[in-house]
């Protein structure tokens, strides 16, 4: 069964691993008293909140990729929000983003220049960015919009509608929306996977398109190309390159940098398509959990996507929840997940694990049954534990770049 | 015909050293070129300055009877040069592929690399010279000694015709060795030029066409192999008669110092790496485990030390049970441990050295208490060590990385001696440090094993092993598999035990 799961196409493979939770989520749903696990809503929260955690957790992967542990992507995407919003206020939506996009590349270059150039341990670099940034930020609104919290309105790049599957419009004529039909049918299951799927496909955001077309293309760079191997050598094993002629320095730097940008477009995307303004404290700590995407998703791309969208799914779905029964249902769909788990683990024979998993799903299910709601820290603690869950359960399949966070000095092996 | 090398009149000089004085040499071309002479001769630098990893400060170069001079590896991978480092340099998660053409990856259109042409060209490479690999593979994957032949071929893949082996056979059991050398073998009959570093003299008489002695940095001799013994090349290179790690008569009692009943260690996945293994050492004896590594002797230690994760058997120090003990308690209760990787596990090398004399025994006088150092007590404690081990070092206050790779070990070898234990754990005791050296750490571990300490030693040196234990155990996969006297076992059958090889005979007869 695993063989011929692993002889699909990956596609194939991520389109059948959807289907089933998506099966999972709708089960739960018959037996509780919410209707917003599959809505359409709910879906396309889950991609708002999930675009700039991927972006983020997508820099993370270049720059981890080549070597430098990136905890500054929280700053460098609050520099991406704020260079973004100041970019569509003075010359509009297209070259606010572009600008956010050089903002993050801003503090990409400051962490390389402390990190590869000057050796500053990787953390502190870090740390020291994401100090920085929100302070810079504030002063210049200060400066700019002599406000410092907030700036005025920005302008957004706009949106798209895909044609008959969610109704968009040809050259002007509007097509059929077919998803909105069978979601109207009421079949059980298979309405719930149509009305997910439209809010995926509805109203997207031209930002969220270009973040899911970077899934390839990242992984096309990465595995395919001299870029990507030499990438690869400088966090594998940087005395390997340097050996043969490959300028570990510079492709760190650029590394890093294209990890600003990215994360810098994610802070973009916050404020000129999610709020419609810069304010302090919108980036909500999506720089950080970009990071937990990244080691979810094993420092691949596709897997940082799966990750963004899971916390973004738990952000997005609490976003809703004003009384707190979806996110109670959620509860039950983690106990699953756990039973789904300590099966895994007990045909390997991994005794702790099979208890440990048991134990923590029991006291899920525990929850479900003693409780009618959740509280909402709840849902913001969820991608944490689920990412020390993942680190405790997986380790072993979790692969990090071997010379992750290592100093390089020239001519040293 | 052009010799493929001529060097004349190389001299480096680094802060307070001269590493090469007007060396001169000459490699012909299609020959297997011996380099020898201890640590710290000056091989290694001589090897960087060919490969264009350092400038000369002096002299010329000519290869193929051209005056070339080299910015970079790059200029003399140009001319044909390739080197294989000691430590490998690969990738443990990359493929062989993906390893062999970083940094002359055929490219198309956007960068991106054409993976066929690469594996096409490979398979030549590999089919001109006899070397095959499989170019799918992860590295992590691979033996050693593959991961070296992949190495060999990353230099061939680049048009290398002058190959510079840097100790190729340090990581390597005898067997292994023989087929590098029968690919060396191969090698020159397709062509190549081979330089190689080595310091096993036996080694060097088999395969090497001609030989050059380094000393002090200078070329005390450069000859054809023809005629010349072992015997006389060690004389070459320390200028005098070769230390040899023999040990005198046997001073082992009846005193049982540590025995191990029915050991099982698991790693990570809970799967046994160490299997119900029994040991016993006496007092004044020296027990050497061989084998090839990976086979749990690293384990066998850490379970003793109490680092691994011991799910079966019990250890008992002195007729004391201290399977449930902790490192510490053991440590303080007289277990010496000189570990595997003296960067990693024994000291900390941005320390001072009399920190690093103290770790282990930070809780014992005179390094200190149980809850305060004695910086004084340590410091005074130090400087013995250094006069009675002969650690040379400028002061006490240096750093650790600033010693030699034998100095290091000797601070190390003093700690655990002067510490007075019962048993000595010694992991590689003399791995990568000069002859000099280890005749030093010989002679300390000899003259504690007369004094009564029971020495458990673990070493990839089959001559050390040979010539120190008074009993040899052989570990394959977990268990020990032999037992055998020093006196009549030589290091092709220890080799031939440590690969399974001389079981298979055994139960094939």
């Amino acid at each position: 069964m695993r063989d011929t799961l692993e002889r699909l196409p990956a596609w194939a493979r991520w389109a059948l691993y959807a289907a089933i939770g998506v099966f999972l989520l709708t089960a739960v749903q018959t037996i509780s008293d919410t209707e917003r696990l599959t809505q359409v809503a709910t879906a396309r929260e889950m991609l708002r909140f999930a675009v700039p955690i991927f972006l983020a957790g997508l820099g993370g992967l270049f720059s981890e990729r080549a070597g430098v542990v990136n905890i500054g992507l929280e700053g460098m995407l609050i520099l991406g929000m704020w260079f973004g919003a100041w970019g569509s206020i003075e010359y509009g939506a297209w070259w606010g983003l572009l600008i956010g996009v050089l903002g993050g590349m801003i503090g990409g270059l400051l962490h390389a220049i402390a990190t590869v150039t000057f050796q500053v341990d990787h953390i502190i670099s870090g740390v020291a960015i994401n100090i920085l940034a929100p302070a810079l930020a504030r002063y210049l609104s200060e400066e700019i919009w002599e406000s410092p919290t907030t700036s005025p309105r920005t302008s957004a790049v706009g949106d798209w509608d895909v044609p008959f599957l969610a109704g968009g419009t040809i050259f002007g004529w509007e097509s059929p929306d077919w998803l909105l039909s069978i979601a109207n049918q009421e079949w059980w299951y298979v309405s719930d996977v149509a009305q997910l799927s439209r809010g995926l496909l509805r109203g997207t955001s031209w930002v969220s398109i270009i973040a899911i077309a970077l899934v390839p293309l990242t992984a096309w760079l990465i595995w395919r190309t001299r870029f990507g191997l030499r990438l690869r050598i400088c966090g594998e094993k940087p005395s390997a390159g340097e050996a043969q002629g490959i300028n570990i320095i510079r492709y760190k730097y650029i590394a890093v940098i294209i990890s600003g940008g990215l994360a810098g477009l994610g802070g973009a995307f916050i404020s000129t398509e999610l709020s419609g303004l810069f304010q302090g404290g919108n980036s909500a700590g999506r720089g950080f959990i970009g990071l937990a995407a990244l080691i979810f998703g094993n420092w691949r791309p596709g897997g940082v996507l799966l990750g963004a969208l899971l916390f973004g799914y738990v952000f997005g779905l609490d976003l809703r929840d004003l009384d707190g029964t979806a996110s109670h249902a959620m509860l039950l769909v983690t106990a699953i997940a756990f039973a789904g788990v300590a099966a895994w683990a007990y045909t390997r024979r991994r005794t702790t694990d099979t208890i440990l998993a048991g134990v923590l799903g029991g006291g899920a299910l525990f929850w479900w049954f003693i409780a009618d709601t959740v509280p909402s820290w709840w849902s913001n603690t969820l991608p944490y534990v689920i990412v020390l869950l993942v680190l405790v359960f997986f380790s072993q399949r979790l692969r990090m770049p071997a010379a992750l966070g290592q100093p390089y000095r020239r001519g040293e092996t | 015909m052009a010799p493929a090398i001529e060097l004349s009149g190389i001299t480096k000089r680094f802060p307070g050293v001269v590493a090469n004085d007007n060396i001169n040499m000459t490699v012909e071309k299609g020959e297997i070129h011996a380099i020898c002479g201890e640590n710290g001769a000056g091989k290694s630098t001589l090897m960087k300055i060919l490969y264009g990893m350092q400038p000369p400060d002096e002299g010329t170069m000519k290869v193929d009877g051209e005056l070339v001079e080299f910015a970079s590896p790059t200029d003399a991978i140009e001319r044909g040069i390739g080197m294989v480092h000691q430590h490998f340099m690969l990738a443990d998660q990359l493929t062989v592929l993906e390893n062999i053409i970083l940094g002359a990856e055929p490219v198309g259109t956007g960068g991106a690399i054409k993976f066929g042409d690469a594996e096409k060209h490979l398979a030549r490479v590999a089919e001109d010279y006899g070397l095959t690999i499989d170019p799918n593979d992860m590295v992590e994957s691979l033996e050693v000694g593959e991961r070296q032949r992949v190495e060999i071929i990353k230099v061939l893949y680049r048009g290398a015709e002058i190959l510079i082996l840097d100790e190729p056979t340090a990581v390597l059991v005898p067997q292994e060795v023989e087929a590098l050398f029968d690919n060396m073998r191969e090698l020159k009959a397709s062509g190549a030029t081979i330089l190689f570093i080595d310091h096993k003299l036996d080694e060097v008489l088999e395969i090497s066409d001609s030989i050059t002695v380094l000393r002090h940095g200078k070329t005390v001799a450069s000859l054809p192999n023809d005629g010349v013994t072992a015997h006389d090349l060690a004389e070459l290179m320390v200028g005098s008669e070769l230390p040899t790690p023999e040990t005198a008569e046997s001073t082992v009692t009846d005193t049982v110092a540590l025995r191990l009943s029915d050991i099982t260690v698991a790693n990570d996945d809970g799967r046994p790496v160490v299997n119900g293994v029994d040991l016993t050492i006496h007092q004044g004896e020296i027990v050497g485990i061989a084998g090839v590594e990976g086979n749990g002797q690293s384990e066998v230690v850490d379970a003793i030390i109490g680092t691994a994760n011991v799910v079966g058997g019990s250890i008992e120090f002195l007729g004391r049970d201290i399977t449930k003990e902790s490192v510490r308690r053991r440590r303080e209760s007289g277990i010496g441990y000189v570990p595997e990787d003296r960067h990693h596990e024994g000291l900390l090398l941005s320390s001072p050295l009399w920190e690093n004399a103290a770790l282990g025994h930070q809780t014992k006088s005179p390094y200190g208490s149980r809850w305060w150092l004695d910086p004084a007590g340590a410091r005074a404690q130090t400087e013995t060590i250094r006069e009675q081990f002969d650690v040379r070092t400028p002061n006490i206050d240096v750093a650790a990385h600033a010693l030699s790779g034998g100095n290091q070990q000797k601070l190390i070898i003093g700690r655990e001696l002067t510490s007075n234990p019962e048993v000595l754990i010694a992991a590689h005791p003399t791995r990568g440090i000069d002859v000099g050296a280890q005749a030093a750490v010989w002679d300390d571990i000899r003259t504690a094993r007369a004094n009564g300490l029971a020495t458990l030693l673990i070493s990839a040196d089959l001559d050390e092993l040979i010539g120190l234990s008074d009993t040899i155990v052989v570990m394959l996969r977990g268990e020990f598999v032999a037992t055998l006297s020093p006196d009549e076992v030589t290091p092709r059958d220890l080799g031939a035990y440590m690969t399974g090889a001389a079981l298979q005979q055994q139960g094939a007869n």
